[in-house]
């Protein structure tokens, strides 16, 4: 070969290992990008009046005083809407039958969705369900109603053997010549007053509790049951993998017993996580019963298996790293071997250590299928510490897989669930920073 | 000195939560079950915790079978179920001594639906049937357009597959190409973004979707109620022994009952029993 | 240790022998306390294959070994029911393939580069990424696979497809060119050489270019029926597997040691070369057990393929058509685990821990392998 060729060969090869990185970073932004770009619409986003209403109502925050002037001027711009359904209705009554029947049953699709877009009309009974009181809450999906308001989505069928092809008939047509037939115009033009959208920063997202199953309100449960089931898992983890880590390190010879030991744990790294839920169902409350059934602790002590090998691989490095010099010298001036482990060895190893345990909450924090079985239910209310021990409680992970593909309303509330995918996703990275910072810290320290 | 300081503040605190264990941590219901009957136990759920701010209700929705397990397992107050406990489900719960009582709350219809560009409008029983087997490959026999059906099942865990078993399979196995989701709101979205998909989901599911008749009968409240729609169930809640209306659980129960909880149950798109 | 001893003597002048004595008890108590909590992680490995082998065997008892690993039929609540997991085997098998697919090249690859051609700074910025794409918890790449990349495979399926392969042949066709090119040009005349190998490189390249766009021609026409299949969970579990393959590689490759490399160097061989011939056959089976680290993360997955696999328990046809959907080992007990403990005796039970108890297998098989093979890597490597 030409040395051209082998340089060019080597320029290719390096190029290609860059190319695998830059790809791997790509994948990355096309995964945290529209995690992040719409996320972020959970906590920012246009708000209409009917969300201050349900704040002010259902969280009992917001100057009422306010609202209610902007409250005033919106209901005199819904009122033509009303008045004109008001006159159709009679009017309704006036017309000839094919018609009627043809109008009336559009009149119902009108109906409702008005209703879903401004409300219940003044003066109708109020439901029981909160999503009935309010009309939309954000400017965004008042657009996508709106749109159901004015037109009517209809298919074409008529080339046989072919699928059919969508069509928007504008309700206009259907109406025209009744007393309806100004309403559309005037919503359009006016839904702006009608609405009064203001952009906001939702911040309470995080701290507000959800109302009607995450069709208003914010992830509270969510984030509390996910903080619970990950320190929980650390109280365990952490203790038992620490003290294994040091008995590994200092207190075993090397012979079969740690070998079937350290093999044991290598084993407990490998084993999938759906079988640790498995294993957490029929062992922590079908076999132990730590609690009557689905708990928040049994979800932590499955959790906490699930880290231990990280934990005590981590922590192991960190002791091993400790230069011997500390501990002969703590030992040579009469230290006896407990006192030199927590008085020289622990503090020396603690930022390694550290790195090992934030890593592993990332990790906790973000497992579904430990808790499945053991801890997570769709609904429920934010805990008090002491219900941790009895009670199942909605987690960010669970929450995310069930929202985005049990819920009722999957399309309404999308906001919501990339909402928890970015705080979930935040939470780990800000736990992974952490770890890096720290990292960099011992880095540091061992350079200087 | 410290040592002692140490042992008494463990002393202590070990003592302080096997004595907080033992007392109890307010009230709780806990609900397990059907993903069907999932958004009126939400409803209910949300209803009552807004009248008594004491009670904690948590909603798992994780299949029939396991609202049964958990009744059995007295680990759930009240089971939802969309199909009926199964004489072995009630023969394991005399074993474990739990008295199941079932109560209907609601009636559902299972609609079968389509992409809503799809020409198709009406199914038989037996199209359908053949649809689910495999033997029906193509919309063209049908009469639809050119494209290879996609069929969507719900998880065989579900009781919306069982009452689909029971209704439309008749002893015939679903084709291995049959899509599984695990609920109905996963179902009608991949029918949604898929026009060549075939779905079957409860009533209140159908928005975005064309939900076709099946035998020329549109499921809809009255068709449900009266019988005409041939794929409809009642949809169940158990409870352990007869609940009285002085405990938070009998007054959940029997919510269906009232005239909230009637309009509830409409609201979520299922049909309330008459009177 | 010697010092201790020393010191335990000096302590034994000083103190009364009772004293000694309850010191002595204290420590081995001190030491036993610590060997039982360290066996926790044993006792929970005992535990966890007691647990699930003492509820799958039963479903063996039932229905034998021969249905559950031959049969393709799964119809756990069929009347009667039918329990064949093969199709359900090859699901996890697949995906699990076409991860590896995915993640070992690029991986390897990537875990070269990081150890032997990026200057320290630039690792410094890749290592937080890699970590990062290992951070991300798994139902937030289940989310991403479900709600934006399937829809985007079913209506832009050709599109991504023939980007992909564009992206990844045409420098792959250009440097084979090259290097075809020179090897033709070997035996001719020095002369004569840079215009054949003109000729060449260009013919070499249109016959390239020219079925490159015929292939891209075939996958802009083809039509993905659904987003959720084998090959969307292929490429995320890819993803997902790609850290554990990137550091553990990256560790065997440093492990090789500087004196292979500049013994290679000081040959008069280029990084290249070095690397090909030398350190990754070094590293090779530490790559190895890389690699199987990085399949046994796709296999034991379940979110993602929860979501996005489509859960279609069927074989593929042909069996590598990635764009069907399938069903794998863990979505199948993580969706059916609802019909649980009551029915006791059950089959349709049982048979979820039969599938719990293969994974596990699996997943100890895989491992008892790569320690294995990490072992011999590492004992040769300190044998020199």
């Amino acid at each position: 070969m030409e040395l051209s060729t082998r340089k060019t060969l080597d320029r290719a090869f390096s190029g290609t290992g860059m190319f695998s990185i830059c790809l791997m970073t790509a994948s990355l932004l096309v995964i945290l990008l529209p995690v992040f770009a719409k996320g972020i619409k959970a906590f920012v986003f246009r708000e209409t009046i009917e969300n201050r209403k349900m704040i002010l109502e259902q969280f009992h925050r917001g100057d009422s005083a306010a609202l209610d002037i902007e409250w005033e001027s919106a209901r005199t711009a819904r009122q033509p809407v009303y008045d004109a359904m008001q006159a159709f209705r009679i009017e309704l009554d006036t017309l000839e039958g094919s018609r009627r029947r043809e109008l009336r049953s559009s009149f119902r699709e009108v109906e409702s969705a008005l209703q879903s877009l401004l409300g219940p009309e003044p003066g109708s009974t109020l439901s029981p369900l909160l999503r009935n009181r309010y009309g939309q809450t954000r400017w965004d999906r008042a657009q996508v109603k709106l749109q159901q308001v004015l037109f009517r989505e209809a298919w074409d069928y008529s080339r046989p053997g072919e699928a059919g092809t969508r069509q928007w008939i504008p309700r206009k047509q259907t109406f025209a010549g009744t007393r309806l037939e100004p309403m559309f115009d005037h919503l359009e033009t006016k839904l702006d007053s009608m609405l009064q959208p203001r952009w906001t920063f939702y911040w309470r997202f995080l701290s507000d509790d959800s109302r009607d199953s995450h069709l208003f309100g914010g992830i509270w449960p969510e984030v509390l049951g996910t903080l619970y089931l990950t320190i929980g898992a650390m109280l365990f983890a952490v203790p038992m993998g620490v003290i294994a880590a040091i008995y590994l390190t200092e207190y075993a010879r090397p012979g079969r017993v740690v070998q079937i030991l350290r093999t044991c744990i290598s084993t407990l790294a490998g084993v999938p996580s759906i079988v640790f839920g498995l294993f957490g169902l029929a062992f922590f409350i079908n076999t132990l019963q730590v609690s009557s059934s689905k708990s928040v602790l049994a979800g932590s002590m499955t959790l906490a298996l699930l880290i231990l090998p990280t934990i005590i691989r981590a922590s192991e490095e960190a002791i091993l790293a400790v230069p011997r010099t500390y501990k002969e010298a703590a030992l040579s001036l009469g230290s006896g071997t407990w006192n030199m482990i927590l008085t020289v060895l622990l503090p020396a190893a603690l930022p390694g250590i550290l790195t090992g345990i934030v890593i592993s909450m990332g990790r906790a924090a973000g497992e579904t299928a430990p808790i499945i079985f053991t801890a997570a239910v769709s609904v429920g209310k934010p805990l008090t510490l002491l219900q941790t021990l009895t009670q199942p409680t909605p987690a960010l992970p669970w929450n995310i897989y069930n929202l985005a593909t049990e819920h009722a309303a999957v399309e309404e509330i999308r906001h919501v669930q990339f909402g928890m995918v970015l705080t979930l996703v935040v939470m780990v990275l800000i736990l992974n920073a952490t770890a890096i910072a720290i990292r960099a810290r011992i880095a540091r320290r061992m350079k200087g | 000195m410290n040592r002692k300081y140490t042992r008494f503040t463990a002393a202590i605190l070990g003592a302080g939560l096997t004595a907080v264990t033992a007392l109890a941590v307010g009230d709780k219901i806990v609900i397990d079950g059907s993903t069907t009957v999932g958004p009126i136990a939400k409803a209910f759920a949300e209803y009552y915790m807004g009248k008594n701010p004491s009670v904690n209700i948590s909603v798992s929705e994780s299949g029939s079978g396991n609202g049964a397990k958990s009744l059995v397992n007295n680990a759930c107050d009240v089971a939802t179920m969309s199909r009926p406990m199964k004489a072995k489900e009630k023969k394991a719960a005399e074993g474990a001594g739990i008295l199941p009582v079932e109560h209907i709350v609601a009636m559902d219809g299972i609609a079968v639906i389509v992409h809503p560009s799809n020409p198709v409008a009406d199914l038989t029983v037996d199209k359908l049937r053949a649809i689910y087997t495999g033997t029906v490959k193509n919309w063209k026999e049908l009469g639809g357009p050119d494209a290879d059906i996609v069929v969507i099942s719900r998880d065989t865990n579900s009781g919306t597959y069982e009452t689909f078993e029971t209704l439309v399979m008749k002893k015939e196995k679903m084709a291995g190409k049959t899509e599984y989701v695990g609920s109905n709101g996963a179902s009608r979205q991949r029918v949604t973004t898929t026009p060549a998909a075939i779905a079957y989901v409860g009533l209140a599911f159908t928005e975005g979707v064309k939900a076709i008749t099946v035998d020329q009968v549109v499921a809809n409240h009255e068709t449900v109620l009266n019988g005409k729609y041939v794929l409809a169930r009642p949809l169940y809640m158990y409870t352990n022994g007869r609940v009285s209306d002085t405990t938070h659980v009998g007054r959940f129960l029997n919510l269906y009952r009232t005239a909230e909880g009637r309009r509830m149950i409409e609201d979520v798109g299922y049909v309330p029993l008459k009177n | 240790m010697p010092d201790s001893r020393i010191l335990n003597v000096s302590r034994d002048l000083v103190l009364s022998r009772r004293a000694s004595q309850i010191q002595r008890l204290t420590s081995l108590l001190g030491r036993s306390f610590l060997f039982m909590v360290t066996s926790v992680s044993v006792l929970a490995v005992l535990f966890i294959i007691i647990f699930i082998t003492r509820d799958a065997f039963p479903f063996f008892q039932i229905r034998g070994f021969r249905e559950f690993f031959t049969s393709t039929h799964w119809f756990p609540s069929g009347n009667p029911p039918e329990f064949g997991a093969l199709s359900i085997i090859t699901g996890s098998a697949l995906v699990a393939m076409g991860a590896a697919i995915v993640a070992v090249p690029l991986g390897v690859l990537a875990a070269v580069c990081l150890s032997d051609v990026l200057p320290f700074s630039l690792r410094q910025v890749a290592k937080p990424i890699i970590e990062i794409l290992a951070a991300i918890p798994s139902v937030a790449y289940g989310f991403f696979a479900l709600v934006i990349f399937a829809p985007a495979l079913q209506e832009h399926g050709g599109i991504i497809l023939t980007v992909c392969l564009w992206m990844l042949a045409l420098p792959a066709a250009l440097l084979a060119a090259t290097v075809i090119s020179d090897l033709v040009v070997a035996g001719i005349p020095t002369s004569r050489r840079p215009a054949m190998r003109g000729i060449c490189w260009l013919t070499l390249v249109g016959g390239a270019l020219f079925a490159l766009v015929q292939g891209s021609g075939h996958l802009l026409d083809l039509t993905i029926s659904s987003g959720t299949n084998a090959l969307n969970v292929s490429i995320i579990l890819g993803i997902m597997a790609l850290p554990t393959v990137v550091s553990v590689s990256e560790d065997a490759l440093q492990a090789v040691g500087r004196d292979l490399r500049e013994g290679s160097y000081a040959l008069g061989a280029t990084r290249a070369e070095t690397l090909v011939k030398t350190i990754i056959p070094a590293a090779a089976s530490g790559i190895a057990a890389a690699s199987i680290l990085g399949i046994m993360r796709a296999v034991g997955e379940t979110m993602v393929v929860w979501m996005a696999s489509g859960n279609a328990a069927q074989i593929p046809t042909p069996w590598y058509n990635l764009l069907q959907p399938v069903r794998t080992l863990t979505a199948t007990i993580a969706g059916d685990m609802g019909e649980a403990d009551h029915v006791l005796g059950s089959a349709r039970y049982h048979v979820l821990f039969a599938m719990a108890l293969s994974l596990l297998l699996f997943s100890f098989g895989s491992n008892f392998v790569s320690e294995h093979i990490g072992r011999k890597f590492r004992s040769r490597q300190a044998g020199g």
